[in-house]
């Protein structure tokens, strides 16, 4: 009887611990991946001005779709939901930061929370908290707050890459400076400048006048800066064979500093008695009202030569295109490449790309500034020898799978 | 007076300009707020410059009507335009719209001021087509190239070009559109980009020209 009810005692007591074995792992079965969010972390967004935040927690076998990350903030009380993330996006391998700024883990999720529009009433070095919520189903998890006060870094290392060419270019600048205060240097003849002469020598004998436009740019625009250098060399011809010259502005400013030149260039070939205030005068800063007004003085004065030379957009055609009616040798120039169809076949002469910004130095015959058309020289081959390399190590990468090389040499020719 | 008129100025344009610069790699608020600074004030220089231009303008053809010279008419539109604009603007108190109703500024603006800036634009259809004629003269290779291709272009972009390349070309098994696309990505970004680098390369180095105080026309010679 005691061996019976023995026997059904450990009878029982086994089948329970075998139905127990079986169930637990059919319940793990089940159940759905959980991931570890106890590598949580929040630091300060590194070389940018303060305002952003970056959260990193590490790849789990539980980032299914379906899953999602929810980022929550908080500036010490409520808690902000900052973003919902599927849980297999946002990995640090996706960001798009230059490789000496950024290690693209791929273990990693990144986040970058921009606190401005969490709090606006942010400011760099206040502290706050972040937690992320892994939610999937009914699952849910939450990481540990991690606190971290936002700062402004003092360097950009992301633009890097665009700081050592700059130096490059003020080293090699710099060089070519001093060099060129002991050698001459060659320059190719540039026929839209020699032109010039011919320009005004034709107005002098047909005695009309000379128009010059330096354009719709403001005075902080490297083209109007360029087309005033080159009024200043006409001018001085025009003061030299005592022509009329006429220049209409869009821009006051632009107006000031012309009449500047153009007194000065009269001063410096000793004609200051054929000056007039009047030669530099203001039109109107409204695009086609300028176009109008200038294309309508042009049509009744019918000067001998135009010259459009600075930044221009749709009034380039009207401008030219009247020049061209009424006979004028027309000499223009502009960084607009959408333009440049246009002054190509309405104009006489146009000067090209950087021809544009060498005109002053080819025209005022000063060694510092010619030698300055050197380091533009460099320039072409540096970009010229870039792009042929860039184009074989991406084409070879390509072909042979070379990822880390395509990564590098993509990065280091992008601004960031 | 040297000091004044070229070393000082030399000094700020190189000061700034570093500043500026420089701002491109420093991210830091106090950059941001220089850079901000620096644009309100080119806005309140040229808000200033603005009205010396316009004095400028109305002295410049006063003198014109009281000389009586050639076209001295138009100078006073100069005037009409001014106060036509002016005086609907100062009594409507700068508004386009009261309510639903335009006010006589608006008035103005929309069907005088828009209808004759509309009209200079519209110009440009006419001049293109006169500026094509004398572009697609065939004088040389070159030109032919030129024409061959915008002729492609020409016929891609309307549907009548289309229909004529399907009918007469279409054996080939070659779209037109294809064509175009190629030529717009290919042969017309590589010069665009040719034309681009020269001109960024340009400009970096007048920039520093202007900034190391090289390039100093635009202050005038001393």
């Amino acid at each position: 009887m005691l061996n019976k009810r023995l026997n059904l005692t450990i009878f029982s007591v086994l089948f329970a611990a075998s139905a127990v074995c079986a169930a637990t792992p059919a319940s793990q079965k089940n159940a759905p991946p959980v991931p570890d969010l106890s590598g949580f972390q929040a630091v300060d967004m590194p070389y940018d001005k303060g305002e952003a935040v970056l959260l990193t927690w590490p790849v789990t076998p539980a980032d299914v779709p379906g899953a999602v990350y929810q980022v929550y903030a908080s500036a010490g009380k409520d808690w902000v939901k900052a973003a919902e993330l599927p849980a297999a996006s946002s990995l640090a391998s996706e960001v798009e930061l230059p490789f000496w700024a950024w290690k693209r883990d791929a273990a990693l999720h990144a986040f970058q929370a921009e606190m401005p529009a969490l709090f606006p009433g942010f400011k760099p070095g206040d502290g706050y908290s972040f937690k992320v919520k892994y939610v999937n189903g009914k699952t849910s998890l939450e990481s540990a707050e991690a606190k971290v006060a936002p700062k402004a870094n003092f360097f950009n290392l992301n633009r890097v890459n665009n700081f050592v060419l700059l130096v490059t270019i003020i080293v090699v600048f710099f060089w070519t400076v001093s060099h060129a205060k002991r050698k001459g240097l060659f320059i190719r003849r540039i026929a839209g400048l020699d032109a010039i002469d011919e320009a005004i020598g034709r107005a002098t004998e047909m005695g009309r006048p000379i128009f010059y436009s330096t354009g719709i740019g403001s005075m902080s625009m490297v083209p109007t800066i360029a087309s005033t250098s080159i009024l200043a060399e006409v001018a001085k011809k025009v003061a030299t064979y005592d022509t009329q010259l006429k220049v209409p502005h869009f821009d006051p400013i632009v107006m000031t500093v012309s009449k500047e030149i153009v007194k000065q260039a009269y001063t410096e070939v000793n004609r200051l008695d054929s000056y007039r205030d009047d030669i530099n005068f203001f039109v109107t800063q409204d695009q086609f009202s300028f176009a109008a007004s200038v294309d309508g003085m042009i049509h009744r004065e019918k000067p001998a030569a135009c010259f459009f030379i600075g930044h221009f957009m749709a009034e380039s055609l009207l401008l030219a295109e009247v020049g061209a009616t009424t006979g004028a040798i027309q000499i223009a120039g502009t960084e607009q490449e959408s333009q440049l169809p246009f002054f190509f076949t309405s104009c006489d002469y146009t000067l090209i790309g950087e021809e544009l910004y060498a005109a002053g130095a080819y025209l005022s015959k000063e060694p510092m500034l010619q030698s300055t058309l050197k380091v533009q020289d460099f320039g072409k081959a540096f970009v010229m020898v870039a792009v042929a390399a860039g184009s074989v190590l991406v084409l070879a990468g390509t072909i042979y799978k070379w990822d880390t090389m395509l990564y590098v040499v993509k990065h280091l020719f992008k601004g960031y | 007076m040297i000091l004044i008129k070229k070393y000082i100025p030399l000094a700020l344009c190189f000061l700034f300009g570093v500043l500026t610069l420089g701002s491109y790699y420093v991210p830091t608020a106090a950059s941001e707020n220089y850079m901000e600074a620096m644009n309100q004030w080119e806005n309140i220089v040229a808000g200033f410059a603005f009205l010396l231009g316009l004095f400028g303008l109305f002295y410049s053809h006063y003198n014109k009507i009281t000389r009586k010279v050639d076209g001295w008419g138009y100078s006073l539109f100069v005037y009409i335009g001014f106060f036509m604009m002016v005086i609907p603007a100062i009594l409507s108190e700068g508004k386009i719209m009261e309510g639903t109703t335009l006010t006589s500024i608006g008035w103005g603006y929309r069907f005088i001021y828009n209808a004759l800036a509309s009209t200079m634009f519209s110009v440009l259809a006419f001049y293109i087509v006169s500026t094509a004629y004398r572009a697609f003269r065939i004088k040389s290779a070159q030109a032919a190239v030129l024409f061959v291709a915008a002729l492609i272009v020409i016929l891609g972009k309307v549907p009548l070009g289309q229909m004529l390349w399907d009918t007469t070309l279409g054996w080939t098994g070659t779209q037109v559109s294809g064509i175009v696309q190629w030529l717009m990505d290919v042969p017309v970004v590589a010069g665009r980009r040719g034309i681009m680098m020269g001109l960024a390369i340009g400009g970096i180095v007048t920039g520093l020209k202007i900034i190391f105080g090289i390039e100093r026309q635009y202050m005038g010679r001393d």
